[in-house]
């Protein structure tokens, strides 16, 4: 029953109707984030000029259902949070796509929880927070893929 | 007349076929399984799982080296194996079968063996844009060592290699020509007879790559003309880990040994060795002796099932499911090449292949999504991954149109 629970209404919906689809006119930090092996890419721009907390993000690219759901979910629970934050909101998701059960902080990225079930999906969810993580850090590219034959 | 001969006057009984392979009986998903990654790997009858089993209950023994008898009953198994391989793909003498993990591991036996000592800077080594990365990597391995480059002969959009070009692309630089039988993506069969004609008129050496012809096509090395030849067991309804090399007395007396140690040698002095004949040269160390004899018992179900026959109900079969597919809105299908086997490879517009096969999976469908280990055809074609259908004697018409239904259903639920 598994797959139709991770593609559930919601991550639909985040697929079929991205929000904060598009780019960022004077963004302070972007990433690029591919996992070449999948064909995914994904760019997050975000604006953090004000005490550097998010003021706004936009990402774009071409991914599967998974990827941009999952980045679209991202994008609406992120805005205000600083890298701190935004790390530990990444740890938390983690937890929650390797059965760590929900996460109420997470708001629909609770959807994601049925990767649990899917391992090899996992780098499709992970692949927003990775890139969005490497612009706040500073660095241009992002991937999730490790060893893929 | 004889009770083979009378089994395959009979028309094709896809449902008693069916029952000779357990794993089918499975559900997924609470769905029955249809399982159309038969490119990927192959399920196994009860005969083939039934010899493993049998082997290690009853005979199990290495081969080659005790004299009690259940060395002699496993050397003979496995020695039947090499003789029943002999048979099943036309070689003019078992000694001319080097038994191996698999299509992988023959390539890179030819690799080192072979190539790698001969070849030079200047020297090419021929390829095809449809060539799996076992085909590909090995040779820019033997590149990088001695200095030769890696050439590669142009398909059309249809998924055909382009004979002229390929024989064009024979130049006196060109040492040695590996090109796939039938491509693991598009389910080409290439003019192999044809390409081995140009090879040989110009003293070069073809390798294929039969990984994915084997299981499909009858096969007859005397007519086929190349000069290596690689089979997977896995694919052939064998175990995995079980593959081999075939090529002519001549080129493997020339080879060097490319493993070294038990099983492969004459007499072992420090001051040096003397090496066993071939084939037993190239297989140094215990092999996967219960997986060959294995491989004998699928060899033996293949060849009562009848390979013709095969064959033609997997070309109605592959006829069927590509009339099917078409039927669905947006959906493009790669490699239409006029002789292929019952390979589909295809997207459908606004999906991605993994959310379709993952979709699929919760229907019960078992397809493969991702790249297929060809990532230059996938450049080739401008996508980064296909969803692919591969269909063997066991599917039927009925799983067809159940997979279609299911592709349909997640169209629209994806679009």
């Amino acid at each position: 029953m598994s797959a139709a629970v991770l593609y559930q209404q919601v991550v639909l919906d985040h697929y079929r109707k991205p929000r904060n689809r598009g780019s960022l006119d004077g963004c302070t930090h972007a990433a690029d984030g591919v996992n070449a092996l999948c064909g995914d890419f994904l760019r997050v721009e975000v604006d953090c000029a004000a005490e550097r907390r998010i003021a706004a993000i936009r990402f774009s690219g071409e991914a599967c259902a998974i990827t941009t759901a999952t980045a679209s979910m991202l994008s609406e629970l992120v805005r205000g949070m600083d890298e701190a934050e935004v790390a530990l909101a990444a740890l938390r998701f983690e937890r929650v796509i390797s059965g760590a059960g929900e996460d109420a902080s997470l708001g629909d990225l609770n959807a994601m929880a049925e990767l649990n079930r899917h391992p090899s999906r996992r780098k499709c969810a992970q692949l927003a927070w990775a890139t969005l993580r490497a612009a706040l850090a500073g660095d241009s590219r992002a991937t999730t893929e490790k060893d893929d034959p | 007349m004889n009770a083979q001969a009378e089994l395959h006057d009979m028309p094709f009984d896809v449902q008693r076929i069916r029952k000779d392979f357990p794993l089918l009986t499975r559900t997924v998903h609470d769905k029955p399984l249809i399982y159309f990654d038969n490119a990927n790997t192959s399920q196994k009858p009860a005969v083939v799982i039934e010899a493993v089993d049998h082997f290690y209950r009853e005979t199990n023994a290495n081969v080659a080296r005790a004299v009690h008898q259940l060395g002699e009953e496993a050397t003979a198994a496995y020695e039947g194996t090499r003789r029943k391989l002999a048979r099943f793909i036309g070689a003019g003498s078992p000694n001319e079968i080097v038994l191996t993990s698999g299509t992988t591991h023959a390539i890179n036996l030819v690799a080192y063996s072979y190539a790698m000592p001969r070849l030079k800077p200047g020297d090419e080594i021929l390829v095809t844009t449809m060539e799996h990365h076992a085909n590909i990597v090995p040779w820019q391995l033997v590149c990088a060592h001695t200095g030769a480059k890696l050439k590669v002969a142009p398909i059309t959009e249809r998924g055909e290699l382009i004979v002229d070009q390929f024989i064009e692309a024979l130049t006196p630089s060109v040492k040695l020509a590996a090109v796939t039988h039938v491509s693991n993506v598009l389910g080409t069969i290439n003019p192999i007879a044809e390409l081995a004609r140009a090879t040989r008129k110009r003293g070069i050496p073809l390798l294929v790559d039969g990984s994915q012809a084997a299981p499909h096509l009858p096969l007859d090395m005397r007519a086929l003309g190349c000069d290596f030849y690689t089979i997977t067991g896995h694919k052939l309804y064998g175990p995995t880990g079980t593959g081999a090399l075939w090529t002519r007395k001549e080129l493997l007396a020339e080879m060097a040994p490319f493993f070294g140690g038990g099983e492969m040698i004459r007499e072992v002095r420090f001051e040096g060795t003397t090496f066993a004949d071939p084939p037993h040269r190239f297989e140094a160390g215990t092999p996967n002796i219960a997986g060959f004899v294995g491989l004998g018992a699928a060899l033996d179900y293949v060849e009562s099932v009848g390979r013709a026959r095969i064959a033609a109900y997997e070309a109605e079969l592959r006829d069927y499911a590509t009339a099917a597919l078409k039927t669905i809105p947006g959906l493009r299908i790669f490699g239409e090449a006029r002789e292929k086997t019952a390979v589909i490879s295809f997207l459908i517009e606004g999906t991605h292949a993994h959310d379709l096969a993952t979709l699929l999976d919760h229907e019960g469908v078992a397809v493969r999504s991702g790249h297929h280990c060809a990532h230059p055809l996938m450049r080739f074609y401008g996508v980064p991954a296909t969803a692919r259908i591969s269909l063997a004697l066991y599917n039927t018409r009925d799983e067809i149109d159940r997979s279609v239904a299911a592709i349909s259903k997640v169209r629209q639920l994806l679009a």
